[in-house]
């Protein structure tokens, strides 16, 4: 029985990569996937170009790390260039004043009002542990909800509502195709793209944001759950596409206009926090950011919309939701399946 | 399996909009010509017995098989349909051989099938150009291709002569004459009436949506009592002719030619009148010929549904 | 006989003055629309927050009748600025709703039958499409916009007295002004990217994508790279910037005002240049 499915499902599959890879329609969803990274490789390269000039600054106007952080409010001027040294940079604001130092990692402001020290500012050199916490955010609030939601709005409901407009679904239903490996057929190429599409941005992005770290500083984050936080974020990503492939090609089989439901479906997700529990578990994004190997912890300056976007729902464990995702993909392919042998071609409605 | 399509009693409507109704046929082997006006119904009917869309109401049969089982269905039916939109970017070749591995066929099985049936409608030249750059004709033969390449019992082709040179469709033609002479069943629709008048077994007549009449062109002629049948008259003395046949009862009108030369007449009663055409050639008219004048498709449409012509 | 020379005759009725003839176009996209239920209940729904500052004008007019039943709430109902920069942000949140259901389907249907060919061979030019087209949303846009916004200005000013008038008519004109910008915006966005996008489903995916993932990805890059720049691809907020500077208010964006003004410039021209490059009376196949 499967193995007569199998060789159909490759021929739909094989038809349908063509499409979803490869076709113009279909570049801005590589740009969308890709955006982030290039924001990421810029983020790095300016990290590294600060790094740089600090390291000048400090082979400049040597100081000690242990001697900026003995500066404590309430010095004086004089007491501030015993211990620390001439500053890189002296900015004279009458009665205030700021001094600018670098130990050639970290960049220290040392803030004075009527010649005495106010507060110590200071800019520390991005960590591993920092940026790590700034992919998860992004990955939570950009990537999965947005990128991710409307790559998959764009390949998936184009899978069966896009070939009803080109006119050309009828191509499949001339064929001694069940329905429903017509379903899974398609399902599984637009699964591929989209996994393979967006698990390379995953990836590099990563890789982008460690660019400005030494070699030594990677490894040991790589020695230390690196490794698994990539897999787990690249498991994400895949998981995400599977639950919203899942959802969409059953919207494009469902709404003659997919776009109404794809956008209430983001606004049931948004809201997915407030949802009572049984409901809850009937959402996409519920499973996904229990599997997040990260708690994102969002910029105090965010939009508070936008905090509580990012805010897990009382997660579950990675099992429970690996299992709750594919039930949920399961029951809605199941849905699409059964809306697909009621399919009609009648072009000239759409 | 049986050996007929049948609809029982089908009715299908868009919203409101009346696809068919209450069809109920049985179409045998040969060639079936469906010949009705546009939005008369005929691709709704194709469309139907192919599954692509479900009835409102009523059943139908494919040789024993349900519309709405595409896996037993398309194993015996091809359907050249009128949509002339194809999947982007595929050489003809392409189109016909991942049409075939679609039906479970090997590459190279489904490579050598394709190549055939190309080489069949004619199109080898060009398989390996892609259809966005085929002329109308050209497409309108790789659906063919697309109907026939799997050696279908069944073939339901919608307005198949469409864009085809006279030479291609003659050719065409000849491929239905044979494939009905195989016992198949080649379900054609058109609106160049002259085309399925000459090529028909049966002809199934069709009017805003409901079959206004079925069966062999004759056979759907005589049922037609109620109709007067035209006869064309070539000979002497047309006036008096004119006058001799008005005078019997089932002569509803007769029409002189304007070179004198001759006559049309309506009658109800063929039988009746040819025998007192009999009758009156003893009388010394000389009759150069007597001819049926609408004992085809065109003029039986104009019977059965008036002024909605079919174009021609 | 030929056939035009016993049946043809010339059309020689009056004709619409050239400067209106643009107005064409909305007309008859106004009959299809009103036949949209959803439009009509995103219209009525449109109407709930006007409704809601003209009963708050009134009570900040009428704190006595409040103080007299034993509410004192007079430090937290007043009229200012900030009440009409919310006013915008609400009104122009529907507005967008609005257009994203309206705009994808004002162009691409003329484009996908190949229409233009049939508009510019008549007295028509491409300006008028456009302006026709553009006056489709205009128009919708403002019944829910600028318009409610001033009759709850009007409404103030009556109850506030002819100082408060005086002296706030320049809020009139800044409320006036950025929904109108707004207005502009979205507009000439939903056109171009109709024009540009032939289908229409895809055209409204885009038109979603431009504003919520744009939103997205400013506030990806502001959190990656510590600025608040990202916020340039956030039009929502772009627009914020700059109704905040006409309301003379500090906008919480942390754009500057100018950098704004250039984006709001850039966008629109960027639509105006993709419009002018699609709507011709024909098309470059390939």
């Amino acid at each position: 029985m499967i193995g007569m499915w199998l060789s159909p499902i490759g021929s739909v599959v094989r038809l349908e990569m063509k499409k979803t890879f490869f076709s113009k329609r279909g570049l801005w969803v590589y740009l969308v996937a890709l955006a982030p990274v290039a924001v990421m490789f810029l983020h790095s390269m300016v990290s590294l170009a600060n790094g740089e000039e600090r390291r000048a600054l400090a082979a400049a106007h040597p100081t000690s790390a242990a001697a900026l952080q003995s500066i404590m409010p309430g010095m004086t001027v004089d007491e501030v260039l015993e211990r620390a040294g001439e500053p890189f940079d002296r900015v004279d604001l009458g009665r205030r004043g700021v001094f600018r130092y670098t130990d050639g990692r970290d960049a220290y402001n040392v803030n004075f009002f009527n010649n005495q020290v106010a507060r110590v500012t200071t800019r520390t050199r991005d960590t591993i542990a920092y940026d790590s916490t700034i992919f998860a955010t992004v990955f939570q609030f950009f990537y999965l909800r947005l990128a991710i939601f409307f790559g998959c709005v764009g390949v998936f409901t184009n899978l069966f509502r896009g070939e009803l407009l080109d006119k050309s679904l009828h191509y499949y239903l001339l064929t001694p195709l069940r329905r429903e490996v017509l379903v899974i057929g398609k399902y599984i190429a637009g699964l591929t793209a989209t996994t393979v599409i967006f698990c390379t941005g995953t990836v590099l992005q990563i890789w982008a944001l460690s660019l400005h770290f030494e070699k030594s500083e990677i490894a040991d984050f790589l020695n230390a759950d690196g490794w698994s936080h990539i897999a787990a974020y690249v498991g994400v990503t895949a998981a995400a596409c599977l639950g919203y492939g899942s959802v969409f090609l059953a919207a494009g089989l469902l709404f003659k206009n997919p776009i109404i439901p794809a956008a209430s479906v983001e606004v049931w997700e948004s809201l997915n926090i407030f949802l009572p529990a049984t409901l809850k578990k009937v959402s996409v994004i519920y499973y996904l950011q229990s599997l997040c190997p990260i708690v994102a912890q969002p910029d105090e300056n965010m939009n508070r919309f936008l905090k509580l976007m990012i805010n897990a729902a009382e997660p579950v464990s990675a099992p429970v939701a690996i299992i709750g995702l594919f039930v949920v993909t399961g029951l809605v392919l199941l849905l699409s399946g059964r809306l697909a042998r009621r399919l009609e071609i009648n072009y000239s409605t759409d | 399996m049986s050996g007929a399509i049948t609809f029982d009693n089908v009715s299908r409507f868009y919203g409101d909009v009346l696809g068919v109704n209450r069809v109920t046929l049985s179409i045998p082997p040969g060639i079936t010509s469906l010949v009705g006006p546009n939005g008369s119904g005929k691709t709704t009917l194709m469309n139907l017995m192919t599954g692509l869309v479900r009835p409102t109401r009523g059943s139908i049969d494919v040789l024993g098989v349900s519309p709405q089982d595409p896996e037993r269905l398309f194993k015996i039916v091809g359907y050249s349909t009128q949509f002339d939109s194809y999947p982007r970017g595929m050489t003809g070749f392409q189109f016909i051989q991942s049409y075939l591995r679609l039906f479970g066929m090997s590459a190279n099985d489904a490579a050598a099938a394709a190549m055939r049936v190309i080489e069949r409608v004619n199109l080898a030249e060009a398989a390996n150009r892609k259809i966005a750059g085929y002329s109308k004709g050209m497409r309108q033969r790789i659906r063919l291709a697309q109907a026939i390449a799997h050696d279908p019992r069944v073939l339901v082709l919608d307005e198949p002569l469409n864009g085809l040179d006279p030479l291609v469709r003659s050719e065409t033609i000849a491929l239905f004459r044979a494939w009905a002479a195989e016992g198949r069943h080649v379900i054609v629709s058109s609106h160049v009436l002259h085309e399925v008048d000459s090529i028909s077994d049966q002809v199934i007549l069709l009017a805003n949506g409901y079959v206004v009449a079925e069966g062999q062109i004759r056979g759907v002629r005589d049922e037609m009592r109620e109709h007067p049948m035209q006869v064309v008259l070539r000979c002497t003395r047309a006036n008096e002719m004119a006058a001799r046949v008005f005078g019997a009862d089932h002569v509803v009108e007769a029409r002189l030619h304007a070179d004198g030369g001759g006559l049309l007449i309506k009658t109800r009663d063929a039988d009746k009148f040819y025998t007192m055409l009999n009758h009156i050639a003893l009388d010394g008219f000389v009759i150069e010929s007597v001819a049926p004048a609408d004992d085809n498709v065109n003029s039986l449409y104009e019977y059965l549904i008036g002024g909605e012509e079919p174009t021609r | 006989m030929a056939v035009y020379k016993r049946t043809y005759t010339g059309y020689d009725g009056p004709l619409t003055p050239e400067w209106s003839r643009f107005l064409i176009l909305p007309r008859a996209n106004y009959r299809q629309l009103g036949q949209s239920k959803l439009l009509t209940i995103l219209r009525m729904a449109a109407m709930f927050y006007p409704l809601g500052c003209i009963v708050w004008v009134y009570l900040a007019n009428n704190l006595s009748v409040l103080s007299t039943v034993g509410f004192d709430v007079g430090q937290y109902i007043k009229v200012d600025t900030s009440l009409f920069l919310y006013f915008c942000w609400v009104q122009g949140a529907f507005a967008y709703i609005m257009t994203a259901l309206v705009g994808p389907s004002l162009v691409s249907p003329d484009l996908v039958n190949n229409a233009l060919p049939l508009y510019f061979a008549r007295p028509f030019s491409r300006t008028e499409y456009v302006l026709g087209k553009l006056s489709v949303l205009g128009i919708l846009l403002s019944t829910i916009t600028w318009i409610p916004g001033l009759v709850v200005w009007i409404i103030q000013a009556s109850l506030g007295g002819w100082d408060w008038t005086v002296a706030n008519l320049w809020v009139a004109g800044s409320l006036f002004l950025g929904m109108t910008l707004w207005v502009l915006l979205l507009s000439l966005i939903a056109l171009a990217v109709s024009a540009w996008v032939k289908w229409r489903i895809a055209a409204g995916a885009l038109l979603l994508g431009i504003f919520v993932a744009g939103a997205g990805f400013g506030t990806a890059i502001n959190q990656i790279v510590r600025t608040d720049y990202g916020s340039l691809v956030n039009l929502p907020e772009v627009m914020f910037t700059l109704w905040s500077q006409l309301f003379g208010l500090e906008s919480t964006t942390g754009l500057p005002a100018e950098y704004a003004w250039a984006t709001y410039v850039t966008v629109c021209a960027g639509c105006l240049w993709l419009l002018w490059r699609k709507v011709r009376a024909f098309e470059v196949v390939k």
